[in-house]
């Protein structure tokens, strides 16, 4: 079959990596954060090598779009569009994966459940939005492969069950040393977790970094009002006013620089992100005119 | 330990600023074992490298020693050690700031001290009246 890029339209969305090298690596928390409708999903299908992108992506060194088959082998992969039939009996959901599955452990599955308020006699039509995500959770986390994907993996489920599923992720990454890629809105509740960040907009990757990068680079500075202008010409990349104060954040400039300004601290994912997003605004509008 | 993290320091710095004050306190004693790593990441929902990352800055400041299989545990002479290193630190961090406010506020020697001592029996007497209010 003859494919030119002219014509990557006819797959549907595809994400660009906005001219960055994006590397999924070994024993990673990789953190896909973007507001709703940004592509997130798009992203992760372009991390599974289900749709093409325009840029390099690595994914446990492989080209996922050239090396699905291989790079299949050592994912498992759960998403909220992934329906399971409405009729199927929770018992029947682990006999049906452990019979395509491999290296699908029953008996993890099954006392993840057993933690939950569903009974494996019950059919997926019987359980609350919240215990299909328990469902689907227990089911792919019982499964032993190297890559961990995950779609908004905690929505519709309420703060004790939370509490379990950071629970077990981070102890299943501890004792296997897992690779993870989760695709979430909820910055707070995952940001310490996290090894590295990727904000997504418009259907490109506006910002990779690892978590380290993000502590030693960035800084927010409540600036002392009559330092405001001695801020400014150190060219924030950001600048928003709160409470009468302004707040701006510095990308790479001495901390010591900075001390003398006002109060110096690490801006949080969230802040980053408005900050970041913010720019793109701006970079759209003057684009446009 | 409580579970809020503040913004103006990395994390793991903020994990060994705890162990810190829970040796300090005497919470930790010398020879007892430190919470392990994933407990303490699936606790704070961290991840294990930043309390890996936290830990090791006890390891380099001699607090701690890590034995083989078994853990890290707090060494003899950790709480001294900390106790110099603390009211170094305290001079010449937190005590300027201190200063400053004292200064911004105008409070005299007389009144700091009559503020201390009203403060110190209040923590002394539990069943002081203006603890209730």
């Amino acid at each position: 079959m003859h494919r030119s890029p002219g014509l990557r339209k006819a797959y549907g969305k595809t994400i660009a990596l906005g001219g960055v090298d994006v590397r999924v690596e070994e024993g990673r928390i990789l953190g896909l954060l973007g507001p709703n409708g940004a592509g997130k999903t798009t992203a992760l299908n372009a991390i599974l090598g289900l749709i093409p992108c325009q840029g390099e992506l690595r994914v446990l060194g492989r080209d996922p779009w050239r090396e699905r088959d291989e790079l299949m082998r050592d994912v498992c992969f759960i998403t909220d569009v992934s329906v399971l039939p409405r009729w199927i009996r929770v018992s029947q959901a682990l006999d049906y994966i452990a019979g395509v599955h491999p290296r699908f452990d029953r008996a993890k599955a099954e006392d993840f459940l057993a933690k939950t308020n569903i009974r494996c006699s019950s059919r997926v039509q019987e359980l609350s939005k919240g215990m299909v995500t328990q469902l689907h959770l227990a089911l792919v986390m019982a499964i032993d492969a190297r890559l961990l994907v995950l779609d908004e993996p905690t929505l519709g489920l309420d703060i004790l069950y939370r509490k379990q599923f950071y629970d077990s992720l981070l102890n299943d990454y501890f004792d296997r040393n897992r690779t993870i890629v989760v695709a979430t809105h909820q910055v707070e509740e995952i940001q310490h977790v996290l090894t590295d960040v990727m904000f997504i907009d418009r259907s490109r990757i506006v910002f990779a970094r690892s978590m380290e990068e993000l502590e030693s680079r960035y800084s927010e500075v409540i600036v002392h009002p009559d330092k405001i202008a001695a801020a400014r010409a150190l060219k924030p990349m950001h600048e928003r006013q709160a409470l009468g104060r302004s707040i701006l954040v510095f990308d790479g400039v001495d901390h010591q620089q900075l001390v003398a300004l006002g109060d110096v601290r690490t801006p949080s994912v969230a802040d980053l992100f408005v900050a970041v997003m913010d720019i793109q605004v701006s970079q759209a509008q003057g684009a446009a005119q | 330990m409580d579970h809020e993290w503040n913004d103006n320091q990395p994390i793991y710095r903020q994990l060994r600023d705890r162990v810190v004050a829970m040796i300090l306190d005497g919470v930790l004693k010398e020879g007892d074992p430190l919470f392990s790593v994933r407990n303490v990441a699936a606790e704070y929902r961290v991840n294990p490298l930043t309390v890996l990352k936290g830990y090791q800055q006890l390891v380099d400041e001699g607090l701690v020693e890590t034995r083989r299989g078994r853990g890290m545990f707090i060494n003899a002479g950790a709480r001294s050690l900390l106790l110099q290193g603390e009211r170094q630190k305290f001079l010449g961090e937190e005590w300027p700031r201190i200063q400053a406010t004292i200064q911004r506020l105008g409070l005299t020697v007389e009144e700091l001290l009559k503020g201390s001592q009203r403060s110190s029996r209040a923590a002394t007497k539990p069943d002081n009246p203006e603890k209730e209010l």
